[in-house]
């Protein structure tokens, strides 16, 4: 018999309309799961209990009054601690915002809000969003459910841990670089990143404007679905967000044609990630899709544009952060210039620092053309190689990371070697192209790989009815017992 | 001034626009306003914030661009200037870089006599920072947000100016631009336009420029011309006693009339501009851009010059017409219903009517006084019915009630007394009432037939003809 | 290729202690190394994108957030005012 907890929202939803369960009682089968296994994982920094059964109760009421319910309604949905929450503290796990509360709502929340979600908590992550292994928390690493001792993928890794042990139905996090696939990989769990523009960033606390979007995580292809339905649309705050919207998803593959990029499966990629990624392709070839070979050769260069990018829009929004107007506040006994210097030293953590510098050295005079502008260039063949892809393929499938989670410790040392493992999901950011992360098979030790589908924009609803094809092919993706 | 050097000036003004937002959010754009009352997440620079810009900061830019002869550019960007000060939330403002929003122009000039053209280099729109206020009672400096993200647009000039009174004559062209277009309140002394100048000297006939040095707040007309003739002298010395002139940036003290220096070229600003990754690209469509320049109105060196050809107006007296807008359109309007001579109206704008308006601290527009009733009661002047001096207190009570001339001279008697028999009462009066001036003219001092008249005047409360009076008294005299 | 780590501390605000400067130096070096690989790209046009423009906002005022609450996040204030250390113009 399934716990409250082990349900999927899409589940959980079905159930709260036939009044098997109330809202208030899935939310305190939520806050009970939380307080049995996070000592274990680690994935909360905020937990809002309290806040969280007085929205249940309102929604309780409405049904109650025979109102009727937004798809959302009492479902949990933990939030990543970089994603402003009004009056309820907000910190992108960093020493900086420790004690920050946003007196606005980001526009997801207020989308969520005006379903009647829920909300438990907010989530760890690596601070500001850098990092691939939520080590770089101000606060503590968050756990890997599948192997306590290994790391759950970053930097949302508060989010995937959260989602796959159960903890919540469904959460939200962010990617820049490959955020929300890295770890929802590593956790075994669907991560979707939107197409650059399809959800709002108002109240995403920035890290590069022009990567960074905000995506749902969940144990089901559904269930992300239903999460990324509710929050994805033009925002008049945000002048990058463009119209987007999600109908119903239908299983489908046959007659589609995947694209597999050679540049995607070379010596960087471990033996066992690329058996379980072939092996789920034979699968969906075994369900009507041809496969076609394609080459994406501006791939290796790729993640060095990526970190210019990034790191120089990073160094340029993490200015602020300067103790005058919030947050971590240094030495007020000298000068100006004593202030701005340890409150952004004593504020901010290593890895926050060594890309503030990056970036504040690419855009520095002299290095402009060198660095910034040759790096956007690339950014346009990129996203044209991409196009011309697509030419010939409806989807691209490829790994996620070159191995599976890794121990904690294993890799915080080498910057350089941290970043490759972003190296499947960094062109995705670039091109602006939605990216699906879900499970495709176990290495060593039972640990999850993931694979990775990339559709042209705005192509969500090919890229999950292919992803729900494949889960029903497969018999669902295993959960976590903890 | 040394004859030998030639002072080179170029201007950037920043003016901020009286859109009724901010720029990048919907806070109200008003002066005023008790400290940080008029902020939000947006123009504090609060985490995960953005931008949105506003399309009217657009459009009066390109107007602006228009009014200059600037070239539009219809497809254009915001970058980022990045650098920290307590006044700038974000640690960068949202600005123009490489592609202005209008550049290539020009602005001609009345300097004198002369009108001279002054190249605008570019205009573009950015986002204005808060204040700092210095108090010794606080342990520290205060800030007041207030006026963040108000927008401004930067006019650059081309170091085309030679002179403190080009550079002034420039500033208040600019600023009456402004005016007229309506996209700014271009009052100096709120900081609603600012002036930053740069001065160079070089050996006249030389065709290199000098090295530059720039000064900032320089807060009125006045005080640009003071500090470029400071600055100019100052080079000049300095390269006299055979140094060098360094590329720096100065304050300018008007108080105590010198520049002194802010920063050097080493402590330069390494700005790092890129392009704002929250705003987009943006367009002005080829339309829009033909409507704006359409709306424009006549503008000012264009109006003084067509008033000094048309109505034989003097340069001064043309350009105290056109520098006001309201008084401008005012004249415009009065000369179309025709009657009367345009000098006339003129004199009575810039003289008796401005003089009451500057007493009352008030705009013409804050009268009840129509071009129509202006003109009918100059019409009543010429043809006697009332004397300039009864026409002031008609005057007031134009401005006062909106009443039609004629009506307040009936309603307050005022008609002018031309007929001689009415007079005659009056004149005998004055002679019996003032025997030692009728001694005093009688032996000579023939002035003193002024003073005779005007108390003649005095008795007629206004109305009396004055030159009918004169002879009254004249004869009235030769027969005592 | 030398990076001046001192300068582009300066620059961003950053105190890098003394001890930390070389190793600092090392890192941007091996990831700046990485960026060297790529292509030669240059243009000597803007990074303009008339494909990919945004909309522009209509001037239509909404009520700004009250003082206190736009202040409660403020580490020093004082009369009304976020307050720093004395700034010398």
């Amino acid at each position: 018999m399934k716990k409250l907890y082990e349900h999927s929202a899409t589940e959980l939803a079905a159930m709260l309309r036939a009044k098997d369960v109330s809202a208030v009682e899935i939310t305190k089968a939520t806050l009970g799961r939380i307080e049995e296994v996070e000592s274990k994982v680690d994935a909360f920094l905020t937990v809002t209990a309290e806040q969280a059964l007085q929205q249940a109760q309102q929604v309780d009421e409405s049904i109650a009054a025979g109102k009727p319910l937004a798809p959302l309604a009492g479902i949990p949905v933990a939030i990543k601690d970089n994603i402003c929450t009004k009056g309820v503290r907000t910190t992108c796990a960093s020493r900086m915002l420790e004690n920050f509360v946003p007196p606005y709502n980001a526009t997801v929340m207020e989308k969520l809000a005006a379903q009647g979600a829920v909300l438990p908590g907010k989530l760890n992550m690596d601070e500001f969003a850098m990092g691939g292994s939520c080590e770089n928390s101000y606060f503590k690493p968050t756990k890997n459910p599948w192997d306590t001792a290994r790391v759950p993928g970053g930097s949302s890794g508060g989010s995937a841990a959260s989602v796959a042990s159960c903890e919540v139905p469904l959460a939200l996090g962010s990617d820049t670089g490959g955020s929300i696939r890295c770890p929802a990989s590593f956790c075994g769990i669907v991560g979707l990143k939107p197409t650059y523009g399809a959800v709002s960033r108002y109240g995403l606390v920035a890290f590069a404007s022009s990567l960074d979007q905000i995506g749902p995580f969940g144990r089901t292809v559904d269930d992300v679905a239903l999460l990324y339905r509710a929050i994805c649309g033009h925002d008049p705050k945000d002048a990058t967000s463009r119209e987007a919207a999600l109908g119903e998803v239908e299983a489908k593959v046959k007659g589609l044609r995947l694209g597999v990029p050679k540049e995607y499966f070379g010596d960087g990629i471990s033996a066992e990630v690329k058996t379980a990624v072939y092996g789920a392709i034979e699968t969906l070839k075994g369900l009507g899709a041809d496969v076609v070979e394609i080459s994406l050769p501006s791939t290796d260069y790729a993640l060095a544009a990526y970190y210019i990018i990034s790191s120089a829009e990073a160094s340029s929004n993490l200015a602020r952060y300067d103790g005058v107007k919030y947050g971590f506040s240094g030495r007020r006994d000298g000068t100006l210039n004593d202030l701005y210097l340890s409150t952004r030293s004593e504020g901010f953590g290593a890895e926050v620092k060594r890309r503030i510098m990056l970036g504040t050295h690419v855009l520095s005079s002299g290095y402009y053309d060198a660095y910034y502008k040759r790096a956007k260039l690339l950014q346009n063949v990129i996203a044209k190689e991409f196009a011309d892809a697509f030419e010939n393929c409806d989807l691209i499938v490829t790994p996620v990371n070159p191995t599976t989670a890794f121990k904690l410790g294993e890799k915080v040392s080498d910057p350089v070697q941290m970043y490759a493992t972003d190296v499947c999901t960094v062109t995705v950011n670039i091109a602006g192209l939605p990216g699906l992360s879900l499970p495709c098979g176990t290495g060593e030790g039972g640990l999850p790989i993931g694979m990775q589908l990339i559709g042209p924009k705005f192509s969500e609803a090919r890229l999950l009815s292919v992803a729900k094809s494949y889960e029903t092919a497969v018999g669902g993706f295993a959960v976590k017992e903890m | 001034m040394n004859n030998n050097f030639e002072t080179v000036i170029g201007l950037e003004v920043h003016a901020e626009l009286n859109t009724k937002t901010k720029i990048f959010c919907g806070c109200e754009n008003r002066f005023g306003a008790e400290v940080n009352t008029l902020c939000c997440p947006v123009c504090m620079g609060y985490p995960g914030t953005l931008p949105v810009l506003n399309q009217q900061v657009v459009e009066s830019a390109v107007k602006m661009g228009h009014a200059l002869n600037c070239t539009i550019n219809g497809v254009t960007k915001q970058d980022r200037k990045n650098y920290f000060y307590p006044d700038l939330p974000k640690a960068y403002q949202i600005s123009q870089f490489d592609v202005p929003l209008c550049e290539h122009g020009y602005l001609d000039v009345l300097v004198g006599e002369d009108v001279k053209r002054i190249g605008v280099t570019r205009i573009h729109i950015e986002e204005d920072a808060g204040k700092l206020i210095h108090d010794d009672s606080f342990d520290g400096t205060l800030c007041d947000y207030n006026r963040c993200g108000v927008p401004l647009i930067e006019i650059v000039s081309e170091p085309d100016l030679r002179s403190a009174e080009e550079a002034k004559a420039y500033l208040e062209t600019i600023t009456t631009i402004l005016l007229y277009l309506g996209i700014s309140d271009a009052k100096m002394q709120e900081g609603s336009v600012r002036c930053d100048v740069n001065v160079s000297v070089r050996p006249r006939g030389a065709s290199e420029f000098g090295t530059r040095c720039e000064m900032k707040n320089v807060n009125s007309f006045g005080a640009v011309y003071r500090a470029i003739l400071y600055e100019a002298e100052r080079q000049m010395e300095v390269i006299a006693a055979g140094g060098t002139i360094h590329q720096e940036t100065r304050r300018w003290d008007d108080p105590k009339n010198k520049s002194i220096l802010m920063r050097s070229k080493e402590d330069a600003q390494d700005y790092r501009y890129f392009p704002d990754p929250d705003l987009l690209t943006f367009i002005v469509s080829d339309e829009k851009i033909s409507a704006l320049k359409a709306s424009l109105p006549e503008l000012p060196t264009e109006k003084t010059l067509r008033y000094v050809n048309d109505y034989s107006m003097q340069k001064v007296d043309a350009q105290l017409l056109s520098v006001n807008k309201a008084r401008a359109d005012f004249f415009d309007s009065a000369v179309e219903l025709g009657g009367c001579e345009p000098k006339t109206v003129a004199n009575w704008l810039v003289g008796d009517i401005t003089r009451i308006l500057n007493d009352r601290r008030i705009e013409l527009t804050d009268t009840a006084l129509t071009p129509q009733h202006l003109v009918e009661m100059i019409k009543l002047i010429d043809k006697g019915t009332i004397s300039n001096t009864a026409a002031k207190t008609v005057l007031e009570e134009m401005m006062a009630s909106g009443k039609a001339p004629q009506q307040i001279v009936e309603e307050k008697g005022l008609a002018q007394i031309n007929d001689s028999s009415a007079l005659v009462a009056i004149v005998d009066k004055v002679l019996a009432d003032n025997p030692k001036a009728v001694e005093d003219y009688k032996n000579g001092k023939t002035n003193v037939a002024g003073f005779l008249v005007g108390q003649c005047m005095k008795a007629s409360r206004g109305q009396g003809n004055p030159a009918a009076l004169r002879d009254m008294v004249l004869a009235a005299i030769e027969k005592l | 290729m030398e990076i001046d780590v001192k300068h582009i501390a300066k620059l961003a605000k950053l105190d890098i202690p003394e001890t930390e400067l070389g190793k600092m130096e090392k890192e941007l070096s091996s990831i700046v190394a990485m960026v060297e690989k790529l292509p030669e790209l240059t243009s000597k046009e803007s990074l303009l994108d008339p494909q990919n423009t945004m909309q522009l906002r209509p001037d239509e005022v909404k009520p700004s957030f009250p003082r206190e609450e736009m202040l409660k996040n403020v580490p020093e204030t004082a009369a009304g005012c976020l307050m720093v250390p004395k700034v010398v113009e």
